[in-house]
């Protein structure tokens, strides 16, 4: 009998995952606009057996302010669909992940390039369904700015709907609330008939979709027990959907940051912390919090009482959660915050890296990690090399990959 | 002279559509032989069987050439303006500047039916609306300047705020704030082609078009015509090049010569079938034809298509 083993996915970022990565003095700057850059980053994570890699992606500025954004890399970048369609035929076996918005796109068009995606690369593709919670996305599609979170899920209930249906040959003559189909998908079943279909929503609305569709979610917790209290609850709603557990394949994000000894490690996120601009970290934090004027209390002091947001519920809901159990102050939390947007980080050696991963993924916690390394290539290689081989020798993580579509490597069914 | 050879993916209706390796060999033979560019297209008014969507196709098509300049069709009803810009300014520098996006002022009616928008959209309300697009599109594409991007790792400036900028569009169909999260591309703008020109879309073609495709027929005083007309609209006419669209056959039994002689066009477009056999026919037949003519440059003039084709930065100033 094989023992369960976990899943790992690679979250790719341009420059890396700490809002500081673009300065580390070995990052590769020109990340964004250097597509030679992902094809290394996909073959090193293919190297070390990664499921997949995955894209994050807006459709407008991620800053508000654009004197903050020109401190930060993350105004530009690929375009996620004509990135991973390059990577499809200069890889080989990983999955091929995709962020696109239910609320900036059509469900036909959208259904046919993740079908040509798929196509290219034999069977690897996937879908990380968003509803996008960024007003500044809002702006680049129309004048009537970002609508209610309510609004935004019921518009992707039935995107979703609506695209399986197309992928699974069901969806023609379709004639909604927000979309009219009339004719089957005019591409060819593609090898997986279906791409996996991934989600990350944590709001009420976004885990009962991600219950109804969802292949593999994706999530962010700081403890074991928010981590167990998120899984038990989407695996708990499954049954309404006539889903079993293992139908659903849940992966939290980590942040790792490995060296040799306990001590290197903390020296190497000691330095990227250094590199923390104070109003670029509280105007990142201010986005995730859905508040505008952070910036005005004072630093020093305590988070202040926030109105509930209309953009990512969940994450502030996490963030104001940890600055009352930890007693942070706001330049605490927003530092703490700015190396990996609210995900757990673990900093210690392969082996300590290894404990902690193998807790939460024993602990049922996890069925596998959503990787973050904090800037690239370095972290990455330094996962590669150190981690991964400690998870295989304890026999958490295969050793080669099994399976040829992404479906058989994560050990999903074949869609009906 | 410029050549161009162009592939419409979606008439591989009723039987098996080509394999990615198929049209990348052909890409690359094409390459060889020095074609500027191919054109993919994938749209039909019948279902398709192609297992490829034009834009995606193209990406992968980028990393396994080099130096021929890569087109895609891209319809402005299955897109949003700053959803296109972004694909094609992030192939353009996948591509390392050699991408073109073929927009067209006419619509299909299977798109319209498959796309949420009512079937009765007028045909001149269709026009405007992607008149509209496209300048959101070229607009977007310009919101960097070419030394926006410091990478300043000490300084901790990545870019320069006074060199990105917001586009602000609010037209009739759209409303666009920008500024595109892509970087310049290579080429600035990746090059516009236009085809199916009609008779009311002549005056926006040749204001704003890098390249037009046109068919033959009457083909001399359609070409002195969009000239005329870049002119008016103050274009140096040569930033425009006008490409006759033949079929393969058509050439061969009208000899190129004529074609030539008569200085009806800057250069051709072959449309090709998508099949095995008009691929292979062409690659055997009619390349060794132009390079024997030394029609087909196999000495690349400059590494992005905009250069290769001398089109200068595109559009009416
Ligand atoms: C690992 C991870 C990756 C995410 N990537 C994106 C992304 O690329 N684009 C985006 O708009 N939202 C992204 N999100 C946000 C969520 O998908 C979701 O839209 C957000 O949490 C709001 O939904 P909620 O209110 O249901 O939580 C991501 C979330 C997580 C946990």
């Amino acid at each position: 009998m094989s023992a369960r083993q976990m899943k790992l996915g690679l979250f790719l970022w341009a420059t890396g995952h700490h809002i500081a990565a673009w300065r580390h003095p070995d990052s590769h700057v020109t990340a964004g606009i250097d597509i030679d850059h992902y094809i290394e980053l996909a073959r090193t994570a293919e190297a070390a057996k990664f499921d997949m890699v995955f894209c994050e992606d807006a459709a407008g500025l991620r800053e508000a302010d654009i004197n903050i954004a020109s401190q930060t890399s993350r105004s530009i970048g690929f375009e996620p669909i004509s990135l991973l369609s390059a990577l499809a035929v200069q890889t080989e076996r990983i999955g091929l992940v995709s962020t696109a918005s239910t609320s900036y796109n059509e469900p036909y068009g959208l259904a046919r390039a993740f079908a040509s995606l798929d196509n290219l690369s034999g069977g690897r593709a996937g879908w990380n369904l968003v509803t996008s919670a960024n007003p500044s996305e809002a702006a680049n599609f129309g004048a009537t700015g970002l609508r209610p979170h309510a609004d935004r899920y019921e518009r992707a209930r039935e995107f979703a709907t609506v695209v399986t249906g197309l992928w699974r040959r069901s969806g023609a003559g379709h004639d909604g609330q927000s979309f009219s189909v009339r004719d089957p998908l005019d591409i060819p079943p593609s090898p997986q008939a279906a791409p996996v279909m991934v989600q990350a929503g944590a709001s009420d609305d976004g885990k009962d979709l991600a219950a109804r569709t969802a292949d593999v979610v994706f999530s962010a917790a700081q403890t074991l027990e928010e981590a167990k209290a998120f899984y038990d609850d989407l695996k708990g709603r499954l049954a309404a959907y006539g889903r079993q557990p293992d139908d659903v394949k849940i992966m939290p994000g980590v942040a790792p940051i490995v060296a040799a000894t306990k001590a290197g490690a903390q020296a190497k996120y000691d330095a990227l912390q250094e590199l923390i601009p104070d109003d670029v970290g509280v105007a990142l934090l201010s986005s995730y919090l859905s508040i505008s004027d952070l910036w005005r209390y004072p630093i020093d002091g305590p988070l202040p009482e926030l109105p509930e947001s209309q953009g990512m519920k969940s994450r502030q809901a996490l963030v104001i959660e940890q600055a009352r159990r930890d007693g942070l102050s706001i330049r605490e939390l927003a530092r703490y915050f700015a190396g990996a947007r609210g995900h757990w980080r673990v900093v210690g050696t392969a082996a300590q890296i290894a404990d902690a991963l193998q807790e939460r993924f024993e602990g049922g916690a996890a069925d596998g990690f959503n990787v973050m390394p904090s800037w690239f290539p370095g972290e990455l290689d330094a996962f590669a090399t150190m981690v991964v081989p400690e998870l295989q020798r304890r026999g958490l993580f295969r050793k080669d990959y099994e399976g040829r579509t992404l479906r058989e490597q994560l050990g999903l069914k074949r869609p009906m | 002279m410029h050549l161009a050879v162009s592939l419409n993916i979606a008439s591989a209706t009723g039987q098996a559509g080509l394999t990615f390796a198929e049209i990348a060999g052909f890409a690359r033979k094409a390459e060889a032989a020095g074609i500027d560019m191919v054109v993919i297209s994938d749209t039909t008014e019948e279902r398709s069987s192609s297992p490829f969507e034009a834009t995606t196709l193209l990406a992968a098509l980028a990393t396994v050439t080099e130096r021929i300049g890569l087109v895609a069709s891209a319809s402005t009803l299955a897109h949003q303006p700053y959803n296109l810009a972004r694909r094609f300014a992030s192939l353009d520098i996948i591509s390392q500047g050699r991408i073109g996006w073929n927009a067209t002022l006419r619509q299909n009616s299977r798109e319209a039916a498959n796309f949420s928008r009512p079937e009765s959209i007028t045909d001149e309300d269709f026009r405007r609306r992607a008149q509209e697009f496209i300048g959101i599109v070229q607009g977007l594409w310009r919101g960097w300047d070419a030394d926006a991007l410091l990478f300043d790792k000490a300084g901790g400036r990545f870019h320069d705020p006074v060199k990105m900028h917001f586009l602000d569009h609010k037209g009739v169909f759209f409303s666009v704030r920008g500024p595109l999260n892509v970087a310049r591309s290579p080429q600035d703008t990746p090059v516009l082609v236009m085809s199916g020109l009609g008779e009311s879309d002549l005056d926006f073609g040749a204001k704003v078009a890098d390249v037009v495709l046109f068919e033959a027929e009457g083909a001399k005083a359609a070409y002195d015509d969009l000239k005329r007309r870049a002119v008016a609209a103050g274009r140096e006419p040569e930033t425009m090049k006008v490409l006759m669209t033949v079929g393969v056959d058509e050439l061969a039994a009208g000899g190129m010569e004529a074609w030539l002689d008569g200085k009806s066009c800057d250069g051709f477009n072959f449309a090709l079938p998508a099949d095995l056999s008009a691929l292979d026919d062409f690659t055997g037949r009619i390349l060794p034809e132009l390079r024997r003519r030394s029609l087909a440059r196999s000495v690349y003039a400059g590494a992005k298509l905009r250069d290769r084709l001398e089109l200068g930065a595109g559009g009416a100033k």
